[in-house]
């Protein structure tokens, strides 16, 4: 009997979200089959990470970007300068009214400046307490009308107001988070679709772990929601994934812990940037079609990666 | 596992206001029917025009025009006992959305449709059956086998043959319906893709206890593997016994609003 080749077919396709404006704009998802297994070349983004707290970012940051840590505008020039990352992450953690309780006004100056200072595309995220977070990227999304920006992101208890100011009333992005479980992850989607944010407008962080920590549910999670949308063609699955490493893989013991305490692990930069890179890795091979990082050289290696397996 | 495949089976020129829209070729309550069916889930619909001896190709475009052009090409099942006119339907069908089913053929007199589908590489829906319905399984499996030779020896894919068990009217031959159940599975075991008009197993059954026979024969079925079904989707429990099924047997993910999407 001649050999006949099997080919998994999916009747699904990915949706396309581009964020960013003019020449600067990314396209996010579109793929037809599984990441990688396809011949259609599609890559996912690599974005680099900021934030207006560095408190607890570890020490190589400061060595990094110096005096910049403290300007978030300077601060998020040098990264996309040294990451060469598509997009760019602006964490407004200060918001947090557990924490530094920064004001909304302050919090949306700082993501005005930030995007006056880069010329990628831009993700704002918040502080995440919903409450207060859905005043903040409401008021994000307003000022930054018609940059096309990523409100990252809506959570069941206030995907309403981030909803409709971000995917309707000010045209920005809206990611749906999801903590690793993929009931929610659908649910939410058909929640914001529901309420009139239009699919291509949204993206979704279905939730990660840093490598070892639990990491092979992310993965489950990853395949099962892909090849819902892709071999079911269930459309509200179909929703590019984006996911941010950066807080996970920064904040184990791997990466944690001073050389002092740990000096059979080595270098402590170098063990933070190997859970980043592992982490990110599995997420973009496991379905993430844009990914977030902190460190430039994890940016980097993920691109390199990325452009690697794709050509 | 793929998501269970409804044919929506309500464009019938058995219903009084659907004849009489075939014959004044008067849109409206065919587009009002569809409509219907599209919003409460059918994935495809069947376009029954009758034996349509007279004026049968003319009448099948128009109707596969009609209802492609208004809803996006939406994918249909041509149903007449004219081949001509099949043929015809699907000479103006447009397959973006999915390939034409002929409705039907069997390993009797109507093998030739199996002959049309191949030749215009559309699916069919096979009866297993010959002269009235099969006594046993082994007649059902007979037929089915000769029905997917023929296709096979024609070139067609054994996916794009959907196999009819003929479901059996429960009030008279209740002891038959579970061998359509093993035949169901059985077929299933072939890797093959079945289909079937559920409404059957009710008949003369009073209006109440209908749908309850319907839909425990539908899940019993769904579990034998059951892929597909000819059924009015706009009843409502139906429908949701379908989802249901489609999520214990992990067809579709669950969401909580998953019957509103």
């Amino acid at each position: 009997m001649p050999y006949k080749k099997t080919e998994l077919k999916f009747s699904g396709k990915t949706n396309v979200c581009e964020i960013g404006v003019g020449d600067a704009a990314i396209s996010i998802g579109g793929e037809k089959t599984l990441l990688f297994l396809g011949d259609e070349g599609f890559k996912p983004a690599v974005g680099i990470a900021i934030t207006d707290s560095t408190e607890d970012w570890s020490d190589c940051f400061t060595t990094i970007y110096g005096a910049d840590l403290k300007n978030p505008a300077a601060f998020a020039k040098a990264a996309v300068a040294k990451s060469g990352a598509d997009f760019l992450l602006l964490n407004l953690a200060s918001a947090d009214p557990n924490g530094a309780d920064n004001s909304v006004a302050n919090c949306v100056a700082t993501a005005v400046a930030v995007e006056a200072a880069i010329s990628i595309p831009l993700v704002i995220e918040g502080c995440k307490n919903a409450e207060k977070d859905a005043k903040l990227l409401e008021e994000v999304a307003k000022a930054l009308e018609g940059k096309n920006v990523v409100l990252f992101s809506a959570v069941e208890d206030n995907y309403k107001t981030i909803g409709a100011a971000g995917g309707m009333a000010y045209g920005q992005k809206v990611c749906a988070e999801s903590a690793v479980d993929i009931n929610l992850a659908k649910q939410l989607n058909i929640l914001l679709t529901q309420l009139g944010v239009k699919s291509k407008d949204i993206l979704m962080d279905v939730g990660s772990a840093a490598a070892g920590y639990g990491f092979e549910y992310v993965a489950s999670t990853m395949d099962r929601i892909r090849l819902a949308g892709l071999g079911q063609n269930d459309e509200s699955l179909q929703i590019p994934i984006m996911t941010n490493v950066s807080n996970d893989s920064w904040g184990v013991k791997e990466a944690v812990a001073p050389v002092e305490d740990a000096p059979e692990w080595g270098d402590q930069e170098a063990r933070g940037i190997g859970m980043e890179i592992s982490t990110a890795a599995a997420c973009v091979v496991g379905g993430s079609n844009a990914i977030i990082v902190r460190h430039p050289e994890s940016a980097k290696t993920i691109k390199s990666l990325i452009a690697g397996l794709i050509g | 596992m793929s998501k269970f495949m409804v044919i929506g089976e309500r464009i019938h020129c058995i219903s009084p206001a659907i004849r009489q829209a075939f014959a004044d070729r008067n849109p409206a309550p065919i587009l009002l029917r569809a409509k219907e069916q599209l919003d409460a889930g059918a994935d495809y619909l069947d376009l029954n025009i009758g034996p349509a001896e007279r004026g049968g190709e003319d009448l099948m475009q128009w109707g596969v025009k009609l209802l492609q052009e208004n809803f996006d090409n939406v994918p249909l099942a041509l149903d007449t006992a004219n081949m001509k006119a099949i043929e015809a339907g699907i000479k103006v069908y447009n397959r973006s959305k999915g390939k034409p089913i002929v409705n039907s053929a069997d390993a009797g007199d109507r093998i030739e449709y199996v002959d049309l589908a191949a030749a215009n590489d559309a699916m069919v829906i096979a009866l297993c059956s010959k002269e009235g319905v099969p006594a046993d399984n082994d007649e059902r499996i007979t037929y089915c086998s000769e029905l997917l030779e023929r296709g096979m020896e024609r070139g067609m894919d054994p996916l794009d043959l959907l196999f009819d068990p003929l479901f059996i009217v429960i009030k008279g031959m209740q002891d038959k319906i579970v061998d359509v159940l093993e035949a169901i599975q059985m077929i299933t075991d072939m890797g093959l893709l079945t289909t079937g008009g559920l409404s059957n197993v009710s008949n003369g059954a009073p209006k109440h206890i209908r749908p309850l026979l319907d839909c425990a024969t539908l899940a019993m079925a769904m579990q034998c593997g059951f892929s597909s079904a000819i059924v009015n989707p706009c009843d409502k429990r139906l429908r949701e016994t379908i989802v249901a099924c489609d999520i214990i047997k992990n067809n579709i993910l669950y969401a909580d609003s998953v019957l509103e999407f």
